[in-house]
Parts: structure tokens; sequence; C-alpha cells
């Protein structure tokens, strides 16, 4: 626990309990401050996920090799495809999250990735003749659909659904889990969904609204950290 | 091998252990408490969806300390995600959703009232429905006590039996109104509150202990959201850790040891005389004390006993009557989902985990004699994982002819994630005699414990049709509230659900059940079993309220009956 956490604590208990939400206009203007201006990246068209790999292909991870973050990235873009304006798995850097998670948290689901990308390969090169990440779109989803579906051969251990389920689940934390942990790139995915992440509060004003909410900036946790140790 | 004396030793330091250290410890008795977990600080607590929904940071390890869990007595069993159990001192109420109920009165005597009221053969014939041996009157004073101190919002609806709308009706009588005014409505208890009076219901805030306004030198609630499997970042959820176990320490007769595993309760004869316990570094410990009190989750009440057989309790130590480990129950969180084109709804405001409810279709509250089944269900708003982050939303299934990945489940996320909401009917299941817990041959703990093991399949004739109905109802009220959208989410395939309950029920009689109603074991008169381990039948409602008025109960029964004369209550 930092101490930054402590007058983030210090500062959100003094505001709130002076009397509502004294604080906002410190809390934002520090925040502010913290935010670096990122240009929001730009989604390609759906069709050609295989050129977009080639485009933004991130190379090797902690764990993974360059090849299985291609194809994981290749794999999570498909299941959470970007388009203008609705940022997918690529824009939030999603293999990023899951290679760093297996270097760590995960570690012990090291070999079911290891054996899941392996069979994923034997699959594709049987049915397409060519790897995941050379394939289509349309044949990517194709063999995504297998694997949902248990009807893809060469899966023994991990099964073809425990694999399509681990990397589907995997896909949403590195979209939805706060950037510390290496995806959510720019809060990629909070902006696609609209979740303004982790605010402090939310006002009288805020939980009578029928609108989107607009009121705050979205906030990190490295964010907010650094702005409330400004703010105090 | 440590040996130390005390007076008490209390085992678990979640919503029964604070309540005992605090009230025994100001009794003048010197109380050693014993937690597996840490104890964690307000300040440890991060507003981490990760972190604490997804991977569950405040719970017991599914590979370090494994639940199983079969079907039936011929199923294999598997390993099963945490429940409601914590695993830090404040046990589950530090990222509990602090809903804060008090049972019905006649949740109290349901067998009796379900015969009165329809007849006997209502009551499935396998079926082991209850009255439990003590009265709603008898709890009221600790159910208040409670309130009061832990720091509950609400409205009354029953106050000295004058009904009050905005509160729930169908509650008990009440002779105090909660301390603390209801919280605030977000969207979704707002078109809640406004389908459900369309229909004719009942709707009221739902009670939660989570603080309104700022009490007794701890912040009032911010709405931020992270609540329900959340540690409060600034203690506005009145969980144990940040209300008595405060108060524990400042008796100066209470000893906290944390990474302490009891694995025995050691007995002579007809009486217990300590525990062993393994201690964070690994080491085997015996504490002897005059009375042991168990106050952990349902699981190691009852697997506690069985581990500590002896010649004398072969089958389980303060188990003569056989009826250790059964009668299990849990709530089945039953889901509707609705979704909204013209406004947003926005979820992840406010705390979790119920906001709204009604309780027109809950214990006997309404007529039975038009449906096929017995008891009933609270109904209410929130999100569908009783959290409103985008990762638990993600786990959620999309309405009917929505995939669950590609470009239209992403847009489907896109669209509704600020525009939907859930409404969950949490029902009361009839306990079983063959749903149970014993002890698994095949899975072990970190400490080499057998692990836990649950015997349960809620698909039961009653359960089965309890569940379509409210699931009609709830699909009734989201059209009511102007969803465009109205979709039910999948049941379990028998899995067990929220807030277990039984395996060491209460009784009036010794031949029936494990312990009076103060939670003191019939076989060993300074043997105290407190929790939801203890309630014959579970109601529609959240445990822990009860859970902390019993636990009160028990304190002053020890320090105003037990201490004078030690010996059997009753």
């Amino acid at each position: 626990m930092s101490e930054h956490d402590e007058s983030r604590r210090a500062f959100i208990v003094g505001a709130v309990g002076a009397g509502a939400v004294a604080g906002t206009a410190l809390v934002q203007t520090a925040y502010a401050k913290t935010q670096k201006t990122k240009p929001q990246p730009s989604a390609t068209s759906e069709a050609s996920a295989a050129n977009r790999a080639a485009d933004t292909f991130d190379g090797h991870g902690v764990f993974f090799n360059d090849e299985d973050v291609a194809t994981v990235a290749a794999f999570a873009e498909r299941l959470m495809p970007g388009a203008p304006g609705k940022p997918g798995a690529r824009d939030a850097n999603v293999s990023n999250y899951i290679d760093l998670a297996l270097a760590g948290a995960y570690a012990e689901q090291q070999d079911f990735y290891r054996r899941g990308l392996a069979q994923l390969d034997a699959y594709c090169r049987k049915a397409h003749n060519q790897p995941f990440v050379k394939l289509s779109a349309a044949q990517q989803d194709d063999v995504i659909g297998a694997l949902e579906q248990g009807n893809a051969s060469e899966f023994t251990f991990p099964t073809a659904q425990a694999f399509f389920n681990t990397l589907r689940t995997h896909t949403m934390e590195g979209l939805f889990a706060d950037p510390v942990y290496g995806g959510n790139r720019d809060f990629a995915g909070w902006k696609l969904v609209g979740f303004p992440g982790t605010q402090l509060y939310y006002t009288p004003a805020d939980l009578a609204s029928r609108q989107a909410f607009t009121r705050a900036p979205i906030a990190g946790l490295q964010a907010q950290a650094k702005a409330s140790s400004k703010g105090a | 091998m440590a040996i130390e004396k005390t007076d008490v030793v209390v085992v678990g330091m979640g919503a029964v252990g604070g309540i005992m250290a605090a009230e025994l410890g100001k009794a003048g008795l010197k109380v050693v408490g014993l937690e597996r977990g840490p104890r964690l600080k307000t300040a440890d607590f991060q507003l981490d969806e990760l972190r604490y929904f997804q991977r569950q940071d405040l719970r017991p390890d599914v590979k370090r300390q494994p639940v199983t869990w079969r079907t039936s007595r011929n199923a294999p069993a598997v390993r099963i995600s945490p429940q409601n159990n914590g695993n830090q001192a404040g046990g589950g109420t530090v990222h509990y959703g602090a809903v804060s109920w008090r049972l019905h009165e006649d949740d109290f005597r349901a067998r009796t009232q379900t015969i009165e009221r329809y007849s006997v053969a209502a009551i499935p014939q396998e079926c082991s429905l209850a009255d439990w041996p003590l009265s709603y009157a008898e709890l009221e004073p600790f159910y208040e006590k409670a309130e009061y101190e832990i720091g509950v919002s609400g409205r009354a609806g029953n106050l000295q039996g004058t009904k009050i709308d905005g509160g729930n009706v169908f509650e008990a009588p009440r002779q105090r109104d909660y301390p603390l005014p209801p919280l605030q409505l977000d969207q979704s208890a707002v078109l809640f509150e406004g389908g459900t009076k369309k229909l004719g219901y009942h709707p009221f805030s739902t009670p939660r202990a989570i603080i309104s306004q700022a009490y007794k030198g701890r912040p009032a609630c911010t709405y931020c959201t992270f609540c329900q499997a959340y540690g409060c970042y600034i203690g506005a959820k009145s969980s144990i850790l940040v209300t008595k176990l405060p108060e524990a320490d400042a008796t100066g007769n209470f000893t906290l040891k944390t990474g302490a595993m009891c694995y025995r309760i050691n007995s002579s004869g007809k009486r217990v005389t300590g525990v062993s316990y393994y201690g964070p570094d690994g080491s085997d410990n015996t504490i002897e004390a005059e009375i042991v009190i168990l106050g952990t989750f349902i699981y190691d009440n009852t697997r506690l006993l069985l581990l500590s057989k002896t010649d004398r309790f072969p089958n389980g130590l303060a188990n003569s009557s056989g009826q250790l480990g059964k009668h299990i129950m849990t709530h089945i969180m039953a889901n509707v989902l609705v979704g909204f084109d013209d406004r947003h709804v926005n979820v992840f405001m406010g705390p979790s985990a119920q906001k709204h409810t009604i309780d027109d279709f809950n214990a006997d509250n309404f007529d039975h004699g038009r449906v096929d089944f017995i008891r009933g269900s609270q109904i209410s708003i929130g999100t569908g994982n009783l959290e409103g982050g985008p990762i638990s939303v993600s786990t959620m299934a999309p309405p009917p002819g929505v995939p669950r990945w590609g470009a239209a489940y992403r847009d489907f996320l896109a669209t509704y994630y600020t525009r939907h909401a859930a409404m969950v009917a949490q029902t009361e299941n009839l306990p079983y005699p063959d749903h149970t817990i014993d002890l698994d041959p095949d899975v072990r703990d970190q400490w080499g414990l057998p692990a836990p093991r649950m015997t349960y399949d809620w698909r039961r004739p009653n359960e089965l049709a309890l569940v379509e109905f409210m699931m009609k109802k709830m699909e009734e009220i989201g059209r009511a509230m102007g969803a465009t959208k109205v979709w039910r989410a999948p049941l379990s395939q028998g899995a067990p659900g929220a807030h277990h309950e039984g395996g060491t029920r209460m009784g009036n009689d010794p031949n029936t059940s494990v312990v009076n109603k103060y939670g003191q074991s019939w076989d060993i008169s300074n043997l105290f079993i407190v929790g939801s381990s203890t309630f014959p039948s579970m109601s529609g409602f959240n445990p822990t309220l009860t859970i902390e008025a019993l636990a009160y109960m028990t304190a002053d029964a020890i320090v105003n009956k037990y201490k004078k004369s030690p010996g059997a209550l009753l």
C-alpha cells in the first residue's frame, strides 16, 4: 500500500465528510494534469484481420514467443474485434495482458496455453493448410466457432471448448481490467462500453441521470493515486 | 508445540467471531480468536475489479482451500468456486453486499405456518422443514442491537405494528426504525420502483449495512460501486472488520491470531478442552479454553466436528443426534435481465448488491393455494453478478440470438452495458436430509485436511416450480419497467448457490438437532456453534444480519447465564 493511496483515501473521506462533493474540482484538476492525451488507436476494417496483425504486431512477450503473441492477439481480436469508434482487443493490447498474467498470476496455466496453441496450430493446418494468423477473418471465425462448439479435431488437453472459454475469459479481462495489468490500453475497453472506471464517488445528480455518465473523465488506479497525492 | 490457556477460544473471526470477541471481552472474559487468513486494513482495499471480483482476492483460494460438490451420492465430486465465505478477519462481511434482513415472523415457524394455512401434505415428503426453536420476538432485541451497533440503512415498513409506505410492509414488527435512512436510489432502483408499483406490488430500498450518513466515526457511502466482492475503500460498509474488531481490541481482553488454521477441537468425554491449530509457519499449537465457540462458515463448522471425532463421538464431535452435516440449504439466484433503448441505467453507480426489493412473493406473504410450491423469494434489482463492472457483465449470458463473441457481441456490450440491469430472485430452498457436507476422501487442502464435500442438487419439484414462478414474475416486472429487452439467465445444473445454511441445525429436541437456540451443543455444554450452519430453514433473505443477531443472543446468554452457572442453558 503506497502513501498515495493513504492520501487519496484521507482526501476523499475528508471531502465527503465535509459535505457532499466539495472535492470534485480538486480531483478533476489534479487528475487532468496527470493524463497524457494519446490519440485513439485507429481501428481498421474487420475483414483484414491478417493484414492488421502484421501492422500492429507487438513482438515477444515475457512468456509468449513471437508466434504465440501474434496468434493470441489475432484470436482475441476476432473475439472482440475493433471497428471505427469501437476499440477492440488489439487496441486494448489484450495479448500483453495475457502474456503478463501467464508470467505471474496465471503461471500455472502456462502449459495449458502452450498445448492449446500447439493444438490450435495443428487444427488450423489440418483444416485450412495455414496457421491461424494467416487465415482470413472469416476462416478465423470458423475456427473459433469450431472450438466453441467442441468440433475442432486435434484437441485433447486442453479440450477445444476449455481453450476457447479460457481465451474468451482472458480476453475480457484484458479488455476490461484496470490498465495496470497491461491491457485496456488508454482505457480502450472502458471506452467501448462506457464504464468510467474507478470513480471514487457518484453524486445525487449522477444517480438521478438517465444520460450517459460524462461528468468526470475515465479514471484508473494509477491516475487516481497520482491525482490524490497532488490534490492532498 | 506451544500450549496456552484462555477463557474462550473462538474459531473464525467473521460475523460471529467479531461479535463474540467484543461482547465477551467487554464482560471480562479472555478471548483468543483464530483466523486462518490475514487481518487487512481499509487502506488495503482497491477499486480493482480484476483482483476482487474476477480473481476473488478476499475469498478462499480454490486450490489451497478446496470445496467439492456432487449432485448425488453416486456422482463424482468436482471442485467448486468459493461461495460467500471470506478468508480474512471480518470474514465474508469484508466483501459482502451487506444486504441486511430481519427474517419474517413466519420464517421462524415455516413448518407450522405451512401446516396451519395449507396442510401437512403441502410440505414435500422428503423435506425436513422444521420450525426454529425461537421466535422472532425473542430475537428482535438482538436484531435491533445488530442494526444499531453495526450500522444498517433502511426504512421501517412495520414500526410497532404500524405499516409504513416506502418500507417493507411485509416485515415483522420492529420496535425502532433503522439507525440510518435508506441509501439513495440509482436508476435501476427507480425503474424497478415504477414497474413494481404499476403491478400493485410494494417496492422499497433494500436494507444494507452500508452507512448512508456518517456514523460512529465512519464516513458515508460514496456510491462508488466497488462494494460486493470488495472491501470498502473508506470503511462505509459496516463490516465486522471496521465495527466489532476495533471494539474487541479496545476491551484489552482479546488476542487475534491470524494465519491460524484450526484443525481439531480437543475434548475429554463430554467436555471440550480447547483446540489445536496450525500457525502461519506450519507450527502445531494448542489452546486450552473453558469455552470453545465455532464461528466459521458452514463448511468448517461441520468439517471441524467431523475431524474431531472421538471414541465417545465416533460420528463426529457433538453428533449423538446423527444430524451433523445434514439439511444443507443454499439460495438459487435466478436472474432476469432487462435492457432499455430509450435511456441509460448506469448500473456501475451505487452500492451493490441488491438495491431495491419487493417482498410480495417471499415467505408466506402471498396465498400459495393456487401454486404448486411452498415458501417464496425476495425479488430485487441490481446487477447480474451483484457487481456492476464490465468484467462481471462480460460473464453474463447475452439475450437469445446474440452470440458470446465477435462483432455482434461487442456491439451488444457497447450498447447495453450502460443500459441494462438484472433482477434476482433469491429463493428459499427447503432443507433435505440428503443435502449434506462430509469429508472428501480424495481431495485435501493445503494443510492436508480432507476437503469439505457437498452433496446437493437444488432441482427438486418444489424448487423448480418456485423458480419458474419467480422467473415469470421477474419477466412481468421487466416489461412493466419499460424494458425493450427482457431475458432469462440460464440456471445452474444443480450447483449450490449463495448463502449456505445448515449442517449443525438448532432445535428443541436433542434427538433431532445438534444445538439449542443458543448454539450450545446438546452433547457438550461448553461447546457453542454459531452461524448460518444452525438455521433449520433458510428464508428468502440474506442470512448475515440473522447470524449477527444470533451471535449477540449467544454472547448475552454466555455472559448473563452461562458465566454464572456453567452448564446446559436449556
